[in-house]
């Protein structure tokens, strides 16, 4: 017999309990995961977005906590432009609009010159990208148009205004795969922010971290009032970013502590009604470290069991939530390792931390009182 | 040790409990050589059991001292002593409940130097000789209670023990139950070299013993 059997037979034995306690750890373990999974994938795809357009550097207003409130003058592009070590840029202006006949809310609507920089890494799929000379066009995300049910040719009303389907792209954001490109100029005007920009991003000459940092400060020291901010460093303060991965982490936290005091009352429950038992183990000769051991198994085979479960779940609740139309533009119906593994390691640290107490209980237990309980 | 000494001897043994209201034992004092089997009768709360608890290294005393071959308990490992040198049998059997009787037997192998297919192995070979290699499957549920006590006795004897202890080991059997186990209990005790201390309240099973030790009030009043 494997002390594993012992283990196994132990959580067996109440098959119910421990399938409850499983679930309860699971339900944490799932939110968790797909939590922390959403919140990741946010992060990457923003960062996607940089990478795949080569961005080193984002210029906005300084002091914004949130780049769609940014404003900037175009012309400031002249000026960016002379600074040193600046290669190319491109000026965007960004903004959202809701179609509620599909029931979206918050599509993000990006105004980009055509044969801007900001198109690489955009793949059109069907018909073609934005040319100069184009007026109320419009080139739709993949997941957008499937979205909207809407193909090359069709019209679209944004924000009141009728808009020609020109083109569908994919890009390697889930983000602008869930939105829509339209002509600068034309979005300046839907908007009546003739002459503004959101930002700009730019391609520096130098592209090492510490060149792209020199060259945010240079910028910022030529042109007061704008914040130019490294791509990476960029998405990680966003607030949205930051939001999403503090209600990911808080959540996680709740998780942990029901599910630690949901593994703590089993256990508890498990060395209480096997008093007697334990006392058994003992007068055989069996020493305080493998009573601990026996028991801090239990609640770790709980642990592993609720993470398979929950990892399962959440796995399957992204994907569910992947394929509702309001959230597919945001939420990639996969989860990172990484957000797994976090899953993996807090169940094992809560069924320990559940565990420990009850182990240590039945460990220290005089053999002769533990006898009297039987 | 000499070789002449006991195997098992206690001095001036007194337990008084935390609360100071119990004294369970008043000086008690005895020597059990290598081979014999004694019997500690007495009635009931009289202090029969915790003398056994003392003697098997499961609780310490108040005052006096334990010597098994010479050397004091206090001295010892105790869970080392009483994984390897002492087999403890309990009136309630206490089998692990979901557990068979081939995997009861192996339990306190754990604490034993044998591998996983040697435990097995002995687990068989001890099961055989107490009449349930055929029973090995069964959880304690499925046995007869007679058959639950020889797998028990069978465990006792997992990591070879120089002494078996036994508290009541026939108290919860029927008449041919007691004849079998005590019959076996000779047996084991014969062909393994056995020392024996039981517990008991049964005056067939006190006959059966080599010594009678009578307890009353804490105290030995006999033998």
């Amino acid at each position: 017999m494997r002390f594993t059997t012992l283990i196994a037979r132990n959580l067996l034995r109440r098959g119910v309990r421990t399938a409850l306690t499983v679930v309860g750890l699971a339900i944490g373990i799932a939110a968790v995961v797909a939590l922390l999974g959403i919140a990741w994938g946010f992060e990457r795809s923003f960062l996607a977005i940089n990478e795949a357009k080569g961005i080193d550097l984002i210029v906005v207003r300084a002091g914004v906590s949130d780049k769609l409130t940014s404003n900037l003058d175009e012309a400031l592009g002249d000026r960016l432009r002379q600074v040193k070590g600046v290669r190319n840029l491109a000026g965007s202006l960004m903004d959202v609009v809701s179609f509620e006949e599909a029931n979206l809310v918050s599509v993000l609507i990006n105004g980009w010159e055509p044969g801007s920089l900001l198109f690489r890494g955009i793949k059109v799929l069907e018909g073609r990208t934005l040319a100069e000379g184009d007026g109320r066009s419009a080139l739709l995300g993949r997941v957008l148009a499937l979205n909207l049910r809407k193909k090359v040719g069709d019209s679209i009303d944004v924000a009141g205004e009728r808009f020609r389907v020109v083109g569908i792209f994919e890009s390697a954001s889930l983000f602008e795969n869930g939105g829509l490109i339209v002509p600068l100029k034309e979005l300046q005007r839907m908007m009546g922010r003739e002459g503004d920009l959101t930002g700009f991003a730019i391609v520096a000459e130098a592209r090492d971290h510490a060149s792209v940092e020199a060259l945010g400060r240079r910028i910022e020291a030529e042109i007061p009032g704008v914040a130019a901010v490294p791509a990476r460093d960029y998405v990680e303060r966003d607030i949205r970013i930051r939001l999403a991965k503090s209600m990911a982490w808080a959540t996680s936290l709740v998780a942990l502590v029901v599910g630690a005091v949901g593994v703590l009352n089993t256990m508890m429950m498990s060395v209480f009604e096997r008093t007697g038992e334990i006392g058994v183990l003992r007068a055989l000769g069996w020493r305080r470290r493998r009573v601990l051991a026996l028991i801090l198994g239990e609640a770790l085979a709980l642990g592993g069991a609720g993470a398979v479960l929950g990892s399962a779940l959440g796995f399957a609740g992204v994907r569910m939530l992947a394929r509702s139309p309001t959230a597919s533009g945001f939420v990639a119906g996969k989860i990172p390792p990484a957000a797994l593994g976090v899953g993996l390691v807090m169940a094992v640290v809560l069924s320990l931390l559940g565990g420990l107490y009850p182990a240590l209980r039945g460990a220290t237990l005089a053999p002769t009182e533990a006898l009297r309980h039987e | 040790m000499s070789d002449a000494g006991p195997l098992l001897k206690a001095e001036g043994l007194t337990r008084i409990y935390p609360d100071g209201a119990v004294r369970a034992l008043r000086g008690v004092s005895l020597a059990v050589a290598a081979g014999e089997s004694v019997a500690v009768t007495g009635p009931s709360g009289c202090g029969k059991s915790t003398l056994l608890h003392l003697l098997g290294g499961l609780d310490r005393p108040t005052s006096g001292e334990v010597y098994f071959e010479g050397v004091p308990l206090g001295a010892l490992d105790l869970d080392a002593f009483r994984a390897r040198r002492i087999g403890f049998v309990f009136q309630s059997f206490h089998l692990l409940p979901t557990l068979s009787a081939l995997e009861n037997v192996q339990v306190p192998m754990f604490e034993g130097p044998w591998p996983r297919g040697e435990r097995v192995a002995r687990a068989v070979r001890l099961l055989d000789e107490v009449a349930l290699a055929h029973r090995r499957d069964h959880i304690p549920s499925r046995l007869s209670v007679g058959e639950r006590q020889r797998v028990a006795i069978a465990r006792a004897l997992a990591n070879e023990p120089a002494l078996l202890l036994a508290d009541e080991p026939t108290g919860n059997l029927d008449s041919v139950a007691q004849a079998e186990v005590l019959e076996l209990l000779g047996r084991l005790r014969r062909e393994r070299s056995l020392t024996l201390v039981l517990v008991t309240h049964s005056p067939e099973v006190a006959a059966a013993a080599d010594r009678v030790i009578k307890i009353r009030d804490g105290r030995i009043v006999d033998g």
